[in-house]
This record gives structure tokens, sequence and C-alpha cells, in this order.
């Protein structure tokens, strides 16, 4: 799709996924920086920015963490560069300091923030509303409903974000990250934006008096959003009825309103212009309305803000929608809940649903086949079990946190936020100098030991406390698409680099260093056990590539099957294990003999399930690796 | 119920589980630490080898009596009974390094060494510590299993995967009577659809036990008492009230009060009715008698139970490897005694805990009432 980026053909007709129309956006807006930690909905930005970055003349970077990608597109602001800072809605969380402190010093060149958020938390631990940080933060902030706005809304914004010296928010959810739709190109730059020296006396200096200049700007910024051009509005000039939709909730409104017949008599008012809102706007609309639904993803943020506007203005309206019910309180909108709320506004009764198949089996989020965290997490709960007291288990943020299910054997007790676990179990690896009598371990993957444990890591280690971390490096950024980190020796841009290997950054900490393969089972289990028993801080690296990259770079892959005629099956000494408990998906049943049975698609070769059958009877056969 | 949820609700929750590893040895699903049984996934099975094996599952001990022992005759405080004698190992060196007169060792060495078995499984620790279990084939290796532990290992591990590999086919088995009872169910009530080749245990001698201890709680004394390790540990008579350690290297034996190590012993232990190890071939254990603990403590005692029992002694007295003195006349009384001084503790142990006779139900009619 890289070529659709950079084809210079103004007028010309793509189809492109929303991500790749911000990365349009960006081409098309000239920008000199860009910077991103990945994650979804959004993670595929950065990584095309990469790949065109050289051929368009301008910096992309995977930066270690948000925090990072954010300060650093800051620091090039000062020389007039026009960056571009891409960040899911946990990421924009980790960015609050840096987002409210540059909130009050502004900025030189222009300053985007991509934040894109995931309603129904599809990939991610929790659903955040980032409308409430622009809120929170006194920053301005616009959201697309069509991949065409996606595009044309970031050069919009770097214009805001210069003529009003302010960063602006540019807020996605999965649907528009995800969705693909027509894309007219707009004209590309001969050259991006031009740098300035950052002069003697520039100065992006966050302190307290310059809290009143950025309330002006704001003010400003709402007298501008009056006249967004991406508010809409369409239906009745004084309508009793009304719909007020923020992105994915204007298209399905639209296809409701049409469903229902109900396009003439209610009012559609979408705004993009989500922060500050436009109130004069909403106020002419509004005015006349007696019934409100407001359709928008994640919180009632407009809602409340609209009830708001309403009680200012005291007018008489009964609203609907996350805030009373009309819609789930939690979770994506569909067609179908915006169908019903519709209906209920309009008074009529839906139109009957037809089923289309049986619906799916529910499955837990599993391991990949191969995947070496099914054997740490195998290992890491036979070596507690072997404890007097159950031990602690904190969990963080990658694909491990799948081992709060099945497929780790509810390996943990807790998990926070990216880059916590360390910290949590510290406080509780300090406890067992004050009674509490069990082993505290905690796990992290190696893009998250970059990302957010290390200043934990210093922290533990400095008042030695008593726990274990264990870094799951499989050497990828698994969860999110493989994106590079300090220790592949990659960059965003393809540069191959020193990579800044784990080990002896925790050496050189103090920190007491194992090292261990997962697929060792015997030897891992010993070691695991025998660091448990030490006291003080111990960092076990558990090495093992992730099998899905494994499995791409492998030329021939080993055969593993089973020979039936020894497989126990379901009876005593078995009862299924491969495909029950160690719950690889390469390790399937057959139902007409009753026996194991592997799953030859899905099966990558690992060999770990031989090492465990009971009964000898999966064999592995040939292969790079056995 | 699940095979793993009825262990661990009905004998591992209840302080039930002796350790002895008889669910062990079989599957992924069972295994030990230190003297603890641990369950480390659940098997969804409804019955099971480990349920079946496990001697502190609910048994019928008169209905497996005469399945095992169909035309013995039964002293009711003792358990099937042919004779009783005292005796010791003929060899010197084996007296040495064993807890009493040697018969044990003697016996499995012979046994090896005739052919009777081909392979032994034993208990093997290091210093009396860190038991664990192991099948020996070499007549040559069985006294370095001379001795007793008091913490408990799950030396039917040993066995189970033993005879999950079938290639030793006459297997002889030295336990406590836990585990020579878990034995005796192994042979008479497998599991039908697998056996685990419960055929080829072909000798069963069982040890007297009074009690085990809890596996940290003895290590910690151990070390207290003989800094530099024991080699040997032994508990005499009541009248002592004490447990004596022998230090490694030579040197006075430290004696500690036996206050000291009640608290330490498995709460399992207090849960069982046999003393005698009334499930064997052949039962051994210190000689008690009118001579005195100093002569006593380096003789034996046997019951011999069965036929099996019985050619083995034979053998031993043909080969000259035990020596054989007259069990005085009231040694089978005070046997007895002894015996049902622990079955009473037993059913006293299971009416507090449970207000029951629990696990031992099936078999009100041949246990004596609690004391009050």
């Amino acid at each position: 799709m890289e070529w659709t980026m950079t084809l210079n053909e103004p007028g010309k007709v793509c189809l492109m996924q929303g991500n790749e129309a911000i990365v349009r956006g960006a081409v098309e807006a000239g920008i000199n920086f860009a910077a991103s930690y990945p994650g979804s909905p959004s993670s595929q930005i950065l990584g095309m920015l990469g790949k065109i970055a050289r051929e368009r003349g301008f910096y992309a970077q995977w930066a270690t963490n948000e925090v990072c990608a954010l300060e650093a597109c800051i620091g090039t602001s000062l020389a007039n560069a026009r960056s571009i800072c891409i960040v899911k809605q946990n990421g924009l969380l980790c960015t609050a300091d840096a987002l409210h402190c540059g909130a009050q010093h502004g900025v030189k060149g222009g300053l985007v923030i991509v934040t894109s958020d995931d309603p129904s938390a599809h990939s991610s631990t929790n659903e955040f509303d980032s409308r409430f940080m622009a809120m929170s933060a006194d920053l301005p902030m616009i959201e697309p409903t069509t991949m065409q706005e996606a595009k044309d809304m970031v050069p919009y914004a770097f214009e805001l974000s210069e003529r009003y010296r302010q960063m602006v928010l540019l807020r996605l959810t999965t649907r528009v990250c995800h969705g693909r739709s027509n894309v007219t190109l707009g004209e590309l730059p001969e050259a991006p934006h031009e740098l300035k020296a950052v002069g003697e006396w520039d100065r992006l200096v966050c302190v307290s008096y310059r809290h009143t200049p950025m309330l002006e700007t704001l003010d400003s910024l709402q007298e501008a959003f009056e006249a967004c051009p991406f508010n809409h509005y369409s239906g009745p000039e004084q309508p009793k009825k009304l719909i007020v939709a923020g992105g994915t909730g204007r298209l399905y409104a639209e296809e409701a309103l049409r469903r229902l017949g109900a396009s003439e008599d209610v009012g559609l008012l979408s705004l993009a212009s989500l922060w500050p809102l436009p109130e004069k706007l909403i106020v002419r609309y509004l005015q006349h309305a007696e019934n409100v639904l407001i359709l928008e993803e994640v919180d009632p943020f407009l809602e409340r803000n609209l009830q708001a506007i309403a009680g200012k203005h005291r007018f008489s309206i009964r609203f609907a929608g996350r805030g009373d019910g009309a819609l789930p309180r939690i979770g994506e909108l569909t067609p179908e809940l915006v169908l019903a709320a519709a209906a209920s506004l309009v008074g009529k009764t839906l139109p009957e649903r037809k089923s289309a198949a049986e619906p799916l089996l529910e499955r837990e989020l599993n391991f990949c086949a191969g995947c070496p965290h099914r054997a740490t997490f195998h290992l890491l709960r036979r070596v507690l079990r072997r404890e007097k007291n159950p031990g602690v288990v904190i969990g963080d943020i990658g694909c491990y946190i799948m081992s709060s299910q099945e497929a780790g054997h509810y390996a943990y007790q807790a998990c926070n936020c990216m880059g916590s676990g360390i910290n949590l179990a510290e406080g509780l690896g300090q406890l067992t100098a004050y009674g509490l009598d069990q082993k505290v371990v905690t796990m992290c993957g190696d893009s998250t030991f970059y990302h957010a444990i290390l200043p934990g890591l210093v922290n533990a280690r400095y008042h030695d406390s008593n726990m274990l971390l264990m870094v799951l490096d499989n050497s990828a950024t698994a969860m999110t698409g493989f994106q590079p980190h300090p220790g592949t020796g990659l960059t965003a841009m393809g540069d191959k680099v020193a990579p800044m290997e784990i080990r002896p950054i925790c050496e050189a900490m103090g920190c007491k260093v194992a090292e261990a393969d997962p697929f060792d089972l015997e030897n891992t289990e010993e070691l695991m056990a025998e660091l448990l028993q030490e006291p003080g801080l111990k960092v076990l690296i558990l090495r093992q590539p992730c099998a899905t990259l494994k499995s791409k770079q492998q030329k021939t892959r080993p055969h593993v099957y089973v020979d039936q005629d020894k497989c126990l099956g379901d009876g005593c000494g078995c009862d299924k294990f491969c495909s029950r408990v160690w719950g690889c998906p390469g390790n399937s049943w057959d139902f007409t003999k009753n026996k194991a049975v592997i799953d030859p698609v899905s099966c990558v070769g690992c060999g770990v399930c031989a090492k465990l059958c009971p009964a000898g009877a999966i064999v592995v056969e040939g292969g790079d690796e056995s | 119920m699940l095979s793993s949820y009825a262990l661990d609700s009905q004998v591992i929750q209840k302080d039930l589980c002796t350790g002895c590893g008889a669910c062990q040895g079989l599957c992924n699903y069972w295994g030990s630490c230190r003297g603890r049984t641990i369950g480390y996934y659940d098997c969804e099975r409804a019955d099971g080898r480990c349920q079946r094996f496990c001697p502190r599952m609910p048994t019928d001990l008169a209905a497996l009596r005469k399945k095992a022992f169909p035309d013995e005759k039964i002293v009711p405080e003792i358990g099937p009974f042919r004779a009783l004698y005292l005796a010791r190992a003929a060899d010197p060196a084996i007296r040495g390094g064993a807890q009493h007169g040697g018969v044990v060792t003697a016996l499995t060495e012979l046994a090896l060494r005739e052919g009777f078995i081909d392979g032994a499984v034993l208990t093997r620790a290091k210093d009396t510590l860190d038991p664990d279990g192991v099948v020996v084939t070499d007549p040559a290796e069985v006294r370095a299993c001379s001795g007793s532990s008091f913490q408990i290992p799950p030396t039917l591990a040993a066995l189970n995967r033993a005879l999950r590999e079938d290639t030793l086919h006459k297997l002889g088995v030295v336990g406590t009577p836990c585990k020579t009872l878990a034995v005796y169910k192994m042979r008479h009530e497998g599991l039908p659809e697998n056996d685990n080749h419960a055929g080829s245990i072909r000798l069963v001698i069982g040890l007297f036990c009074g009690w085990g201890l809890d596996w940290d709680g003895m290590e910690a004394l151990t070390k207290r008492a003989a800094a530099s390790g024991a080699a040997h540990v032994d508990i005499p008579p009541s009248k002592y009230h004490s447990i004596e350690f022998a230090p490694r290297g030579g040197g006075d034996a430290v004696s500690v009060n036996l206050d000291e190590v009640l608290p330490l012993v498995r709460p399992a232990c207090r849960a069982c009715a046999d003393m005698t190890a009334e499930f064997a071939d052949l039962s051994v254990g210190g000689a008690r008698s009118a001579d005195g603990w100093e002569v006593d403590k380096k003789w034996n005692q046997i019951i011999v139970r069965s036929k099996t029992g019985e050619e083995l002694l034979e053998l031993a007295r043909a080969r000259g490897v035990l020596e054989f003195k007259d069990a005085p006349d009231t040694a089978l009384e005070k046997l007895k005694g002894a015996s049902m001084g622990k079955k009473r503790t037993a059913v006293r142990t299971l009416r507090e805990r449970f207000g029951g006779l629990d696990y031992l139900a099936p078999n009100a009619a041949l246990l004596p009432a609690a004391e009050e």
C-alpha cells in the first residue's frame, strides 16, 4: 500500500484504510518528524511512515515509549518542524504530564497528536475516551468520520496548530483506523516543511503564567471551530428531533435514518470539532429540539457537554445516549444499536431482523501455536505449586497478558498498566520482610522492558525488593505486529543499529541475572525454582523467539505427529494433557478415534508437546530445529 | 467427582496425605516437593489410579485383606500373621549402617542377588535428610538406602515410574505402612482399563512406623542438633521421651526432648491406624524386649505375613545372612499393645478432626473404640 502514500497524482481516487489515510495526510502536510510507540488500532501508521520517510525527506522513529515520542516531537517543534506523534488511548495517558505542560507552553512548528481509541477494548486492557484528555489539557481535538476526512484533517490540524501555536489532537477510533473507503489524493509538497533555526528568544516553557494565554487560545479555537469545515448538518432547519453524532456515529445515523425513512424529519448534526465545542453551532440546532440522541464512541462526552449547554441556555430537552440507557454504557456502537436508538427517537418500530448464521463458538484468547510464553507459564505454574504458600504473580502488558486466562493457567493476580508489574511486585516484595510469606513474581516482555520497566527496575534494585522479574524475551513487539525496539537492532526507517542487550543493562544496575530457554523444560524449571529461593531482586531472562516470527524464518518446519497407538487419549495417565491442559492450538483432538492429533496447519514444530506427552506418543521429525 | 478434586478435597486439604507418592509418577498431574503432594493441574477423569491407589481414600481393609491374604491367619491387632522373629543381619558392616539390626538391607540384598526380585524400590536419604525413592537393581547399591529418614518421601512415585517403564518384572518394595497399603491397592484395586503392570510387584517389605515428621521441621531440627549433619536418627522406647541424633563423623549422640518433636509430626500420621505395615509379605521394625534398649536397638523384629515372606526368610536362613534369636513370650503381646495404641490415636484424631472415622469409616468393625 506504500505506493499510494507517495503517489503524486492529485485527484486520483484510492481505496485506503483509515491508518493509511493518516499517513497520506501527514505526507501531504509535509511533516518533518514522526514518532510513535506501537498500539492498536493505530500501530500501522508509523510503520508505513518509516518505510517512506527517506523518500519524503522526513525522520520517523519507533520511540521507546509514548513519552519519548511526544517529547521528541515537542523538541522538534522548536525548530519549526511539523511533527506527528501517534499513540493509542493508553499511550496518550502515558504522556499526560508532557501533554498538560506542552499545552501550557504551546508549540512553534505544528504538532499533531493522533490518538486512537479502542471502543470495546478489542486490543486493549481498557476503554478510555481520549476526549477527556483534550478537555483536561485545554487542547483542541478533532475527529474524522470517513477515510477522506482522516486524510484531510491532518493538514488542517497542522494549519490550526501553527496558527494558534498549540498542539492539536486528532482522535481516531478502531473502525476509522481499520475501515477502508475511497480517498481522493491531494497534492504532495515539493519538500517537507521548512525548518528554522531555534531562535535565542524562542520559548517553549511551561510556567504558571502561561495558563491564561492558553485559555485565550482555546477561546480563539472555539471561535474557529464554529466554522470548522468538517462539522456537518442535514435535516430540517428547526429540528424537533435531533441526532448529534461524533466520529463513526454519523455514518451509523445516516444509515439508520435512511432505513427508518426519517432523514427528512430528524436533524443530524455531525461534529468533527470535539473540543472546544462550537457552542453557537450547537445552540442553533438545539434550541428547537425536544428530543436529542447522542451517538459517540466510548463515554457520554458529547452528551454531558450538550446537556451543560442546554442547561446554560435553559432549553428543555430530553437527551438520549450512553448516559441515559438508550445505548449501552460501554462498548462499540454498531449499526444495530444505533438503529434501535434512532427508531426509539423517531417513534417507529424496528424492521424485523434476519439472523444470518449460527453464532460462532465463544473462545478464550490463547497464545499462538508454538508460543514460548506457553512453556514459561507452564513452568511458572509448576514452580509456584511447589511453594508451601501460593506465590503472588503480577502481570504486565504484552502478549503474556493472556496468561491471566486458561492459556497461562490463570497465572497472575494483578495487572495494571504497561510497566506497572515491576512496581506492584516491588511493593509486595518489600512486605516479605514484614510477614508476607509468599514468593513475588512479575514479568515483562522485551519491548515493555525498555518502554517502562527500566525506572521500576532501578527502584526495585536500589531498594533490593525480594522478588523475581521474568523478562519474556521473544525478540519482538509481537502483540502489535513486530515493530522494532531497542533490543532488535533495527529502526523504523530500516537502519541496522547496535542493539541494546537486556542482560548487560540489568547487570550494570547490579541485578542478579540468569538466562534460560523456556523450551528447555527441566533445566528452566529448576533454575526458576532456585531463583525463587534466593532473597532479594532476581532477573530471569527467558529467551526464545516469537513463534510467529520464527515460523516466518524457518525454511523447513519439523514434522510433528501423534503415534495414536501409543497415545493414551483421555485415559488415566494423560486425560488429553496436550490439547486440554497444554492447550497449544497445534494440539488437537481426533474425535473419531478419541486420540490426540496434531493440527498440521497450526503447528509450527516447536516440539515442546512431545517432551510433555506422558506416553511419548508425539513424534518430531526433521526441520531446521527440533 | 473428578479424581484430582477428590484427592485434593478428601485427602490433601484435610491433612490426611502421607506423601507416599502412590498418586505420582503416573501422569503429568501429580508431583511432590519436600514431602508435600502437589496437584499441578486438574485432571477431569471421574476415576483414576491416583485416587484408587491413595491409602487415605476410603478402603474396605477387610475386603482387601481377603483378596491379598485369603488363607492367612489374621491377628486383629496386627493383621496377617505367620510368625514373629527377632533377627539381625549377620554381616556387621550392614548392621553398622542400619537403623536397627539391618534385616531389611540384608533381605533386599539377598533377594536381588538370588533373583528373588529383579529390582527394589527403596528410599535413599542424604545423611538422614532429603530422602527420595530409588529403584535399585544392583545388590551393591542397597546399603546406600539403609537407615531411616523421618521425613516421608514419595517413594511410590519411583515404583509407579518403574512399573510404567515395564522393564523390571519382579519388583520388591520397601516402605512404611501407608506405602505398603497403597501397593496392595495397586495390586488388587487397580483401574481395570490400565493395571500399570501391577503384576510385576513380587515382594513387599513393610516398615514399622509410629509417625513421620514435617519435612522442613525435621530438616531444621536435624541441623540444630547435629550441625554437620546426622549419620543416624532414632527414637528410643517411649520411656526415654526423646529423639537421638548421632552426628556424622562420630561423637556423642544428641538427645532432643520429644516435646519439641511432636508438634512436627505430620498431621496425616496422627490419623494412621497401622503401625506394623499390615499389608506386606514381611514387616520389620525395631526390637522391643526385656533385654533393654541398648541391646534391642541392634536387633529387628520381623512379622512374617505371607508365603512369599516366609520363602524369603527361609532363603535368608539357608544362606546365613540373618542371625536369629528367640523372641520372648511377651514380644507378641507387646507388639499388639503398641499397634492398638496407634489405632486408638487414629480413631481419636479422626473423631476430633472430622467428628467420625472419615477415611477409615468402612472399617469401623476392625477398630477399637476411642478412649475418652
